[in-house]
């Protein structure tokens, strides 16, 4: 068979999918309804994945996968029960209707236990790329080879910890009782690669960068970047020295800034977290909670990132959302759940897969670049201080508080990089810092292919030498 | 849920074997059922009973690995992905530098092996958990009017496996791991403190409750949450510290455990070349062991690894000397070595990997009295939260709870904070180790590109690490 002929079969191949599991949901759906649920929703998956995987320098091991799964959620008298199987026959659906149904006659009855009424999808161009739809075990070997041989040949101080290559095919449904049916598939390349630079008895710092794309003729270019960046960093990790102990500012890679200061905002944005209490921004909706010039928006749209899609796991239109414009609190994240709560129309923010009760998140963060110039100009105006790529630690969702170590961590001396670090912790309030953001970079890059964030300086911060 | 299949699940792996003969082939059936349980505030956020059943079959073809898998217990369906494993192994064996060696002849497991609780556990009805979760959360947010919000979950991870090789393995286990945790939010002026419980066993639900009960947790955790508020950091730099069992689990696990793996060894952790060499102060010995040793009921217990090996006791660390490694079939094949019983997967569509099972450091002679006594100025740490390490050794994790200790007395709560520092470098500097023993690190999963259930522990140790604190 041709290329072309298998592209076109694989793209019929993925209609096909998605009709397939549009009609199990729908079947089972009918089963719960039958078992005496109230409302049901079956929301299905299925994965076919090729991937190979690289160890201490050479392939490990090949996978190929093909796999399904569905989960099932009922409300019967207000009250919530979930199944979920990979098991396929009639049995097995029967058995997981009656399973729901049975955990929904447990629990307490819930007002907002509802089911989301059907609303209008804005289609996506498609997320399967015709090149991408025949990639398969030969072209994960051969990409995931590829990257593990450059970044050796970088310098041969590199020691490859691990390197992988996945090529997966999703396809997703979503049918309720209430009228919502949907379906899309995605397909990607992701890569991913992990290690550190050995030099003699001198064990640099561990160093991982991953990336995942859509569009067959990026893999290439994406390959050289991870292997410039991977490598870069864990030879520059060798020779490690002491930092010094201050309280002030540091700059944060568009990485560890979303670990440490975005993430926290996104679990305070959730509306359920603001209707339980244990949200630290509950209250500030519609203040000043960030530096001006700090915007956060949540992006499902943009192609480029893996989280896109044009619905939600509950079969809702996903749209953007800014959550922080300018420094100000916009708004909260709503799943169908959270928004019957207070009796409003859900954002279109239910998240997970089909083996879990839908949640709430994200889908695809961008924090908006600043006016600070590249990262050389930024470290300019550090001066004197602290680089981090990458945080290793722990926030707080609650307080915001956060301690943890700055990994592949640099020192800065006259606006310039002047030796690695090791040892160095960081700790603070991500909450309170966010109104300390000094200054971000001009651009934003990608990170790990599910997120944008630009350099960021904060001032404010407690750095600990080892 | 049902615990079926009723039958030995190894005679249609057998079968299947026999029909697609040639090579190494490893099948594992592996059916995993959930039952999962959360309620914040009183309103129930998770009922959930989840199947995910199937075989993982890997072959070794033309020198190299090969793995697919299928969620069907019927012979053709296995037939089939042994087929598809072994054309994956073709595709990729010319990428493949250096051959996988001869696996070595091991006497393989056979037979049947069921972890305690497994029966009680599934007669147990969903609806005792689901009560008992009601009534903790209710009584975590009603001990204290700054406590703003409660939760608290309940989940059990039901695990059937049957394990056939070409080489001989032949064994069907079973094993139930339930898990309980409970979170309080405390609030005042502004300020938000999280207090947290967690538990889990390999075993029952009166093994899981065996050291505390659901309601003394959440008490505890809830107590945490409102002693916190207002609770002052700690002075970050290098300093000596008391680490609490918890705290030591995640020494173990995270800074020692992991370097110790041999496949982060082969890529030159800070372990290699270190067999037989001084890592640590003659005070410490630190293992890794398929049973729960000391006490019963360690999260990551388990009699037979995935690739049908017996488990033991591997004794990592002997009186401070680095004394094995941690190994699945090949890397002990390339170190010349018997297997330790450490390959485990996380689910049927996952490759086995080598992972820890119970990491603990042996229990020593002092009391915690006598630790404090003998501390001029430093920490006691305890409550553990995330832990992170890297091949070289250097690892962080989290503490929740921090004690200044001066000239041998304990002072007021300060709030935890993170500590760091590089593993072999700290456990040279143990100068004591308490005698009281517990396994404290059984609830959540270890995550090593798949999840896996461990579990750490041991008694108070005395050393020193770098605390990241603040500066006044």
């Amino acid at each position: 068979m041709s290329t072309a002929a298998a592209q076109r079969e694989r793209a019929s191949d993925t209609a096909t999918t998605e009709a397939e599991l549009l009609a199990r949901c729908e079947a089972l759906v009918a089963e719960a309804l039958r078992a005496g649920a109230d409302e049901a929703e079956a929301f299905a998956t299925r994965a076919e994945k090729s991937a190979a995987t690289f160890e201490k320098g050479d392939l490990k091991l090949a996978h190929v996968d093909d796999g399904a799964a569905i989960g099932l959620r009922v409300f019967r008298n207000q009250r919530l029960g979930f199944a979920a199987t990979n098991q396929m026959d009639p049995a097995s659906l029967s058995a997981a209707a009656r399973s729901a149904v049975a955990l929904a006659s447990a629990a307490p009855a819930d007002a907002a236990n509802v089911l989301p009424a059907p609303r209008p999808i804005e289609r996506l161009p498609s997320l399967v790329h015709p090149g991408l739809a025949s990639y398969g075990i030969d072209e994960a070997v051969r990409f995931g080879h590829t990257l593990m041989t450059r970044a050796q040949a970088f310098d041969k101080r590199i020691s490859v910890d691990g390197a992988s290559c996945d090529v997966s095919r999703v396809s997703q449904a979503i049918h309720t009782s209430r009228g919502v049916r949907a379906s899309e598939s995605d397909a990607m390349v992701a890569l991913s690669i992990s290690g550190m630079a050995i030099d003699g008895g001198d064990v640099g710092g561990f160093h991982y960068a991953s990336d995942a794309v859509r569009d067959p003729a990026r893999v290439e270019h994406t390959v050289a970047e991870l292997v410039q960046s991977f490598s870069s960093i864990s030879v520059g990790n060798l020779a490690s020295q002491r930092a010094e102990s201050y309280r002030g500012v540091v700059l944060f890679s568009p990485d560890a800034f979303l670990d440490l200061f975005v993430a926290p905002v996104l679990s305070a944005c959730s509306a359920i977290a603001v209707q339980r209490g244990r949200s630290a921004l509950a209250k500030r909706l519609g203040e000043r909670i960030g530096s001006a010039g700090l915007s956060i928006v949540d992006a499902p749209g943009d192609l480029d990132l893996a989280g896109a899609g044009s619905f939600d796991r509950e079969g809702q239109p996903a749209r953007a959302l800014a959550l922080v414009e300018d420094g100000w609190l916009r708004a909260w994240l709503y799943n169908g759940y959270a928004a019957a709560v207070e009796g409003r129309a859900s954002t279109g923010h239910a998240r997970g897969g089909a083996r879990s009760v839908p949640g709430l998140g994200a889908h695809a963060i961008t924090v908006a670049p600043g006016r600070g110039g590249t990262r050389e100009d930024l470290l300019r105006t550090l001066g004197r201080g602290l680089l981090v790529q990458r945080f290793s630690g722990s926030v707080d969702p609650a307080s915001g508080d956060f301690s943890g170590v700055a990994k592949s961590s640099r020192w800065v001396e006259g606006g310039a990089v002047v030796r690695p670090l090791r040892e160095t912790l960081l700790s603070g309030n991500a909450f309170q810092l966010l109104a300390s953001v000094v200054a971000l970079s001009s651009a934003s890059e990608r990170v790990d292919g599910s997120a944008r964030a630009p350099w960021a300086l904060v001032d404010g911060l407690n750095v600990t030498a080892g | 849920m049902t615990s079926a299949p009723v039958s030995d699940p190894t005679d249609i792996l057998q079968e299947a074997l026999a029909a697609a003969p040639g090579g190494f082939v490893e099948l594992r059936w592996h059916a995993k059922r959930t039952r999962g349980l959360s309620v914040e505030k009183g309103r129930v956020d998770n009922a959930t009973a989840a199947e995910h059943s199937g075989v993982g079959v890997r072959v070794l073809e033309q020198g190299t690995f090969g793995f697919a898998s299928t969620g069907q217990l019927e012979k053709g369906a296995i037939v089939r992905a042994i087929g598809q494993a072994r054309a994956a192994a073709r595709a990729s064996a010319g990428a493949r530098r250096e051959r996988v060696p001869d696996l070595p002849a091991v006497a393989l497991a056979r037979g049947r092996f069921d972890a305690p609780g497994v029966d009680a556990t599934l007669a147990r009805p969903i609806e005792a958990a689901l009560d008992m979760l009601l009534e903790v959360e209710r009584g975590a947010r009603a001990s204290s009017s700054l406590v703003t919000s409660a939760s608290a979950g309940y989940s059990e991870i039901f695990e059937e496996k049957g394990i056939v090789t070409s080489d001989g393995a032949k064994v069907w286990t079973r094993t139930v791991r339930p898990e309980f945790r409970v979170i309080a939010v405390a609030a005042k002026a502004g300020e938000m403190q999280r207090g947290a419980e967690a538990v889990g066993v390999t075993g029952g639900w009166e093994c899981l409750f065996e050291k505390a009960s659901a309601a003394q947790l959440s008490d505890k955790a809830a107590k945490q949450a409102v002693d916190l508020l207002g609770a002052a950091y700690p002075e970050g730099g290098r300093t000596k510290v008391l680490l609490s069992p918890a705290l030591v689990g995640l020494l173990t696990h995270e800074a020692v455990g992991h370097t110790v793996e041999a496949d982060f060894v082969a890529s030159g952790s800070c372990a290699a070349g270190k067999i037989g060499h001084r890592v640590a102060s003659d005070l410490v010995t630190l293992c890794d062991s398929g049973a729960s040793e000391y006490h019963d009921g360690a999260g990551g217990t388990l009699a037979v690894d995935d690739e049908g090996v017996a488990t033991k006791r591997t004794v990592v660390i002997r009186d401070g000397m680095l004394e094995s490694y941690l190994h699945d079939r090949e890397s002990a094949a390339r170190f010349g070595v018997a297997p330790t019983g450490n390959a485990r997967a996380w689910e049927y569509d996952d490759e086995p990997l080598i992972r820890m099972r119970n990491t603990y450091i042996a229990p020593g002679t002092s009391t915690l009295d006598e630790m404090i006594a003998n501390v001029d100025d430093g920490y006691l740490l305890d409550g553990a939260s995330n832990g992170q390490a890297d091949a070289n050794g250097e690892f962080m994790f989290g503490t929740r709870e921090a004690y200044r200790i001066l000239k041998g007395k304990r002072g007021p709560l300060l709030r935890g904070v993170n500590i760091s520092g590089s593993a072999f470098e700290v456990l040279q500097t143990v100068d004591a180790v308490g005698r009281d023993f517990r396994w404290d690190l059984g609830s959540g999963h270890c995550g090593k590109g798949q999840p896996a259930k461990v579990d750490a522990g041991g008694p108070w140790l005395s050393c020193q690490v770098v605390l990241g604190g603040r500066k006044s």
